[in-house]
Order: structure tokens, then sequence, then C-alpha cells
């Protein structure tokens, strides 16, 4: 979002961005950390609350858009994409910031990431990747590390309910598809880094064009494996040496699945935006639409 | 309300059939034949089938060309021109009898049949033969790239066998090959008449279907359904669309691309149909109206974010042109079958109107309705068109600009919006003021979860029968202003024998069997419904009340429409359904009018 919103009248803390709906999830659970580092970016680029949309998908962390004090869309279970989209391309005037769980945006709604990073509209997504599907109390997810087990142990069933005897299927990397898609921002941040997440979060509604900022936001209720004992101990700052433009070390960083670098891993600031387009399209055919023109141009 | 039915000396009323291999002229030939009767001043309806494949198989071109308002594709065939031998086996029937074959002699000899002239014309042989004779006067590149004037022999062919002057063709021709030279135009004019020629050899004694030209009084446009969906949608204030291509809605999305900027808007072709609809909602949302079209396939992805729409109360607008199905179906060819599914594709119930467009020039018109009633209600709309309005041409009269009257959705005012502003104010009609993002004291948050009237999730039985009956509030209201404006009423206007209900693209059709009937002295009323859902009951048990009988045409399997009848007012009607991808005939919705006469006056000839 290069052309942010901001608010005209007065700078605003975090605090102006709470609205007075109280967060419904469990005790613990990394999304709260998630939704305070928000509520902190948002008053450090002074966003315009009337201004702004949040939207999400379906699941537990799809809920925040009402936690917070501007205009909100809590649609459908993996649209949160294409919905932030079509309000984008309308009105290039808002700030669009969409959110939502590793189920909602790289399962069900997966296949709408490859083209959200084709059109490239100043867009941030912010996904809250807790490795399960927790509103649905506990299934294995896109990113779920599931063990291996062999036919006669049996894993834990409480944890992994759709996959009680183990799981074959690797979790998918969703920086490193995100690189591979030439997504023109690729984050990575953890809840229990808020600080951190904040200032990501800022890069990413400054950006120009789409970001994604993937969050290990752990699920302290379904997930006893990706806890956030587990990822302070698998993660690891970028170093400050990093070139986020040089793409093939931005995939080379996101690839690694024995430990997780957080901070900004890939970044292209030139790449085209589909809204620049549309808005090259209206300039040029300004004023040339004529009802009774096209009318007789079937006569 | 009656049609004209003139019968004087000078009246036209010709059916042309063109059957050919896909992709080799067939069309571009009915399209140069339509021309050339558009310029006569006659009233043209075209009907087309394509095979599914982008090259092979059979497309049939079918024209009417009439001189005066011509409602329907016509009955039987009285000239087939058949290019190949695959097209005359599959389109050869249904001809008028002393009806005219005009065959490519050079690809395949037809089996006599007495009740037929046949004329042969060895098309290619010919066309190459006057390619030949300027083929020293052309360069080497110039000459490979030209055609052999196959459809120009078709045309002289043509027009001959509908007694018509060649000079019209011949300025055509000039027009079309000028800016190729002097010997393109000369090889083309020679084909015109050598083909002119070869007919008349053949047709002795023979009467010809004649058309007579006659002078063009007012102005009239030569357009498909689509891209009369298309204007109507941009007339109505259209500012976003998003849209996935599919057969036969992608024309819709493809002449927006081009003409939406102008106006303005904005055009996303999205990843597939749920992203299309998922974008249109978002820009709705934001106070766009927004439009999508798909067909049958697509809508049934769409059924999610539908009830979303309904839901949280966003206008949306989806086209559906049906066609044949299920599955992939018949994708070329038409149906309205998907009435279920517009009406029903839902989980649970939310709000939703469904309307359909009736015809080349109706498509206008709907698609504005269709925009006004989403924004006014503020819930889905679905217009349900289909592939043979869809992708026919028509002459119609361009609509007059001055009687579009459009509606824009209820925003709050300065006093409502502030601390105390619900989104979802439950009102007498249900309608509630909708804030866009950018209003200072409208915040709120969409949600397709159950929500009180601030727009907050919210759980109670009590205000879920709340919000949802306020909600559904807003479907009476369209019935109470609307219900009787969107149907037409065509036939007897008091008791009538036969009843018929239909909707879509059935109207023409419809239209001219009950003239045919009330010229035999039967009397027909037909209302034709343009709202389907909410369902206009009281109007349509009124019309049941002056009628003894009533029919139910439709293209669909089932007969769901009429199933849709009768779950709302009760009446069980007699089912006229056919859905092998072609439109009804007129003489065979009167061939059902006339049995069921015959029935209810106990087998009484009127004749």
């Amino acid at each position: 979002m290069s052309n942010l919103a901001v608010s005209a009248d007065k700078a605003l803390t975090p605090r102006d961005y709470k609205s007075d709906l109280a967060p419904i999830w469990c005790p613990g659970c990394g999304d709260f950390g998630v939704l305070s580092a928000m509520f902190k970016a948002m008053s450090v680029c002074n966003l315009d609350p009337v201004k702004t949309v949040i939207i999400s998908g379906i699941g537990c962390s799809s809920r925040l858009p009402g936690f917070v004090a501007t205009y909100g869309f809590h649609g459908v279970h993996g649209r949160g994409l294409p919905i932030a989209t079509g309000i984008k391309c309308a009105r290039p005037d808002l700030n669009v910031i969409v959110v939502g769980g590793d189920g909602d945006g790289y399962s069900i709604g997966g296949g709408h990431l490859p083209h959200i990073a084709r059109r490239n509209p100043d867009i941030t997504y912010l996904v809250m990747n807790n490795n399960t599907y927790g509103l649905t109390k506990g299934q294995v997810s896109p990113t779920s590390m599931v063990p291996l087990a062999s036919m006669e142990a049996r894993i834990d069933p409480k944890r992994w309910k759709t996959t009680p005897y183990g799981s074959t299927e690797d979790p998918i990397n969703p920086v490193a598809l995100a690189v591979a898609m030439d997504c023109s921002f690729v984050a990575r941040g953890f809840s229990y880094k808020p600080n951190q997440l904040a200032d990501l979060l800022v890069e990413a509604m400054r950006h120009r064009g789409f970001s994604l900022v993937d969050v290990f936001s752990p699920c302290p209720t379904f997930n006893q494996d990706q806890t956030d004992e587990f990822y302070k101990r698998t993660t690891y700052d970028i170093p400050m040496d990093h070139d986020p433009t040089d793409r093939l070390k931005a995939f080379e960083l996101a690839s690694n699945m024995e430990s997780y670098p957080l901070g900004i891993l890939y970044q292209r600031p030139d790449k085209a935006s589909i809204l620049d387009e549309q808005e090259a399209l209206r300039t040029r055919f300004q004023g040339h639409g004529s009802l009774s023109e096209l009318i007789s141009r079937f006569s | 309300m009656n049609q004209e039915t003139s019968t004087s000396a000078a009246a036209t009323d010709v059916v042309i059939r063109l059957v050919g291999e896909s992709g080799e002229g067939t069309v571009t030939l009915g399209d140069v034949m339509v021309e050339m009767f558009t310029q006569m001043g006659l009233d043209i309806y075209t009907f087309q089938t394509f095979p599914a494949e982008i090259k092979g198989g059979t497309v049939m071109y079918q024209i009417r060309a009439r001189s005066g308002t011509t409602l329907s594709p016509g009955d039987s065939v009285q000239i087939l021109v058949a290019l190949n031998k695959a097209g005359f086996s599959l389109f050869g029937t249904g001809l008028a009898d002393g009806s005219i074959l005009l065959y490519n002699s050079d690809v395949f000899s037809p089996p006599p049949d007495p009740n037929r002239v046949d004329i042969s014309l060895p098309v290619t042989t010919l066309a190459r033969e006057q390619k030949e004779a300027v083929r020293h006067e052309i360069s080497g590149e110039a000459l490979k790239r030209l055609p052999a004037p196959i459809n120009t022999v078709g045309l002289g062919a043509l027009m001959t066998l509908v007694n018509a002057p060649l000079e019209p063709a011949e300025a055509y021709l000039n027009k079309v090959f000028g800016r190729k030279g002097e010997a393109v135009v000369r090889m083309n004019i020679s084909a015109l008449r050598i083909g002119a020629e070869h007919v008349r050899a053949q047709i002795g004694e023979h009467r010809l279907p004649s058309v007579f030209p006659k002078p063009i009084l007012a102005p009239r446009m030569m357009v498909t359904g689509n891209q009369m969906t298309s204007i109507g949608s941009l007339a109505a204030g259209l500012q976003f669309y998003a849209g996935y291509p599919i057969t036969p809605a992608t024309e819709i999305m493809e002449f927006l691309a081009r003409e939406l900027p102008a106006f303005g808007g904005t055009l996303v072709q999205a990843e597939d149909e749920i992203a299309a609809l998922a974008m249109c909602i978002g820009a709705a949302n934001a106070g766009a109206k927004a439009m999508t079209a798909t067909s049958g396939p697509g809508l049934s992805l769409m059924a999610e974010l539908l009830n979303l729409a309904g839901q949280a109360e966003i206008p949306v607008v989806v086209i559906d042109v049906q066609r044949g199905g299920a599955s992939t179906g018949l994708p070329t060819k038409a149906s309205q079958g998907d009435l279920n599914l517009a009406i029903y594709g839902m989980h649970n119930e939310s709000p939703r109107i469904v309307i359909g467009s009736t015809s080349v020039e109706d498509a206008f018109w709907t698609a504005i309705e269709a925009m006004n009633l989403a924004e006014e209600y503020q819930v889905p709309v679905i217009l349900l068109s289909d592939q043979s309005l869809a992708t026919r041409r028509s002459t119609v009269p361009p609509p007059e600009i001055s009687n579009i009257s459009i509606t824009n959705r209820l925003l709050p005012s300065e006093d409502e919006l502030g601390p105390d502003y619900h989104r979802y104010r439950d009102t007498p009609n249900g309608i509630s003021p909708m804030a866009l993002p950018g209003m200072i004291g409208g915040m709120y948050t969409t949600t397709g979860i159950e929500h009180n009237e601030k727009g907050d999730p919210a759980y109670t039985p009590e205000n879920a029968t709340k919000m949802k009956a306020k909600r559904f509030r807003k479907m009476d209201a369209v019935i109470e202003k609307h219900g009787e404006r969107l149907v037409r009423h065509w036939g007897v206007g008091g008791d009538a024998d036969i009843g018929i209900i239909a909707y879509g693209s059935l109207e023409g059709i419809v239209r001219e069997a009950t003239q045919r009937a009330l010229d035999d002295g039967i009397n027909v009323a037909h209302l034709h419904l343009r709202l389907l859902q909410p369902f206009p009951t009281e109007v349509v048990q009124q019309f049941a009340a002056r009628c003894r009988t009533l029919l139910v045409p439709e293209m669909t399997w089932s007969g769901q429409l009429a199933n849709w009848i009768l779950i709302n007012t009760g009446l069980n009607v007699e089912r006229l359904t056919k859905d092998d991808g072609i439109p009804f005939r007129p003489s065979q919705v009167y061939a059902r009018i006339r049995s069921l006469y015959d029935q209810i006056t106990g087998g009484a000839s009127h004749e």
C-alpha cells in the first residue's frame, strides 16, 4: 500500500483501533499477539479507520475483523482474497487488509494465492498459521506437521483426529510457495515476537503491491506439537545482510524446513499492479462512454 | 397486442437454414445473408447451434426473414443450404413440403425426395474457377492468402433462391473487397453471378419463397442477446465486472472488457467462478454496482457466495446464460434447466431475486431491472438468459433511452450515521440504509454469521428469527411493488380456453403459437413471467381463474417451472417439456394447444 489513507485529524494510538467486541479466542491463543501487533502497525501507519477494510474468511483467526474498529468483512471460507480484490479494484482509495488462517488461505483458498500474486494489488495478507484446523477442533491443515506412524502404532488421536495413523502428506511451505509465485512481498513473523511482527506489518502495508505475511500463531488447544516453545526453539531472525530483492536467496531462505527464518524474505518493489492498469484504462477512455453511441454502433 | 399478420403479396416470411462444417464459412455466409436481408428492411431472427469443438463438427445457422415483427425462428425450413453431408444428415429434417435443398454437389448427392426440390451447386469447383480466372492479375503472396470465393458463390445462389435482386449483394462485395483491389472485387462479383446463374438454370417452374424489400422507416439494431444484456448493464450503471469464461456467457465479458473502462468501470478476469462472484461481492460491498455472468456449471460454484450476499445483504447481479446439461452436457445449446438451481441452489435459506430475460430486445431492459432490484433490495439477483436468445442475432428497435429509470441503494443520511448507526436496522420493508467504507460513523463488519441489527454476531433464537424475518420481508416488498409489473400479458384479456404460463426465451415462440390459435378461434391467454422468485402468486392465481386449462411449456426435463408454479399456487398444470438443446417451434406449442382444446371441447374441431 503505497498510498495509505491516513487519519487526517490526529495521531491514532493502538487503542484507537480496538473495537468494543472482545476476542473469542482461547486463553493463550497466538492470535492475541497478532491482533496487538496489528493495532500497533495500524497506529504506526496512522491508518484512517474509516477508509480501512479488514477482510477475512472463516476460522478462529478470521474473526479478527470484528475486533478492529474499521470497516470489516467476515466472508466465506477461503474467499478473503477475491473479496478483497473486488473491494480494492472498486475502491482503490481504501486500505485493504486480509486476515485468515492456514486452512483458509492455503487449503480451501489456496487457489487464489497465485492469482493475487499475479495481479499484485495493494493488499496486505496476514495469515495466522497455527498448523491445524482450530475452529473444527483439531484436524490436519496444509501446514500441519503430523508425525509419521507405522500401521501398528497409532499416534495421539486427540491431536490429529482425521489422521489417527499418521500422515505421509508433506506440509506445504507457504513462504517458499509465495516466493515461487513471485508474490511481491513475502515475510514471516511469530506472534510471540509482536514488535518484530508489527514492524513487518508496517513494511507490508507500506509495500506497493500484494504482500503476504505468514505468522506462526500457535494454537494451545489443538496443537501440542507446534507450540510457542517449539517456534521459539526453531525460528531465527533473517540476517541483516540478506537482500530481499534477491529471489534465489529468498527462495533458499524460505526453503529451510529445519529452522524458520523470520523477517522479510522477498520483496520486488517494481512489479506491475492490476490497479495501475485499471486506472490507466479508465483515464485513457474517460468520458468516451456513451450509451447512445453504443446503441447506434449496432444500428 | 396482436402481432402483425399481413398476408399481402409483398409480405415476406422466409426460413433459411445453412449447415456445414464448423470453421469453414457457414457462419460467414449466414452473416452476409442477414446483412442483405437487413438492408432490405426485413426483420431478422436467427438461431444457431454450434458444435462444442473449435474446429470440426456441424454448425447450423437458421435465418428467418420477415416483414414485420419476428417472434420465433419459425416452423419449417423453406430453403436448406447443405455445404456438407454430415450437416444434411443432421439437419435435413423439418423441411416444409416443396422446400428447396441447395447442396454442395462437390462433396455429396442427397437421396431424392418427392417433397423437395434439389438444386446442385458445385460450390468449391465454381469458386476455384473464379479464382483461376484472376490468378495472373494478383501477386504471389496476396494470391496465396486469397481464399476461393466459396461464400460468394453461395450468396449468389441464395439471393436467387429467394428471388432477390443481386444489386445489394454487389454493392456489399464492392464495399467489403474494395480495398483488396479491383481484381478481387471482380472475382467476387463473377462468383456471385455464377452462383446465381447456376441456380436459375435449375429452378424451372418451381415457385420460390420470395423476399420483398421494404423501406426502412425506423432505425433498428442488429444485435445478439448477450450484447443487449451487456449494453443494458452499462445503462444500469455497472461499475464492476468480474467473470470467468464459460460458453455461452463469455461474450458478455468480452464485450464489457472493451466497453466498461469508457464508462468508468473496472473488469477483472477471475481465476474461477467462485473468485468472480467473491470479487463482485467485495466491489458491491464497497459501493460499486457489480455483476458477473456465467452458465449453469459456474452458477453451481457460486452457490455458497450467493447465500453470503443474501445473508449479508449485498446487492449483486449474476447472469446465468443457461445451456444444455447436466455437467458439461450440451454446452453450445439451449435449455432452461437452471431454474431449480437459481431458485433453490443454496444452503439453508436466504433471500434472492430471480428474473428472466425474454428476447433480444428485452435483454436490455431486464439487465437494468436486475441491477435496479439488486440495489433496491440489497440482495443477489440471478438473471436467467439462455443460449438461444444470448447468441442469436436479431433486428430490434433500439431502446428508448429516456425510458430508463435507475434505482440506487439506500444509503444512510448524515443523521443516521454515528454511534447509533445500525447497518441492519429492522425496518418495515426490511431494507436498511447501507453504509459504505469511507463514511464516518458507519463502521461495521459485514458478516455471513447471524448478526444483530448492528452487525455483530448474535446467536439467540429470538435474534435469528427476527433477522431472518427482516431479510425475507424484503421479498414481500418486491412482490408488493413489482409483482404485477414484472409479468406480460398476451393473447385474450378475458376468459380463455387455454392459459399458457412461460418464462424466458419462450415468449416469442408462445406468442406466435397463441396468435395461430387465436386465428383458429381458440381463446388463448399467455402470461409471461419475468419475475420468478419471489413468485408473483396472486398474479398467477388471477390469471388461472380466467383460464379453463393451464399449459406450461418449458425447456426442462422434469417441468421445473410447472413444479415451481405448483408449489407456490397449488395449481396443477399441463406440462410441455423438452430439453434436447433446441428451442420449441411455434408449431409444437400450437399442436399442444390444439390437442388440449380438443380435449376440453370434447374433440369438437374448429376447422
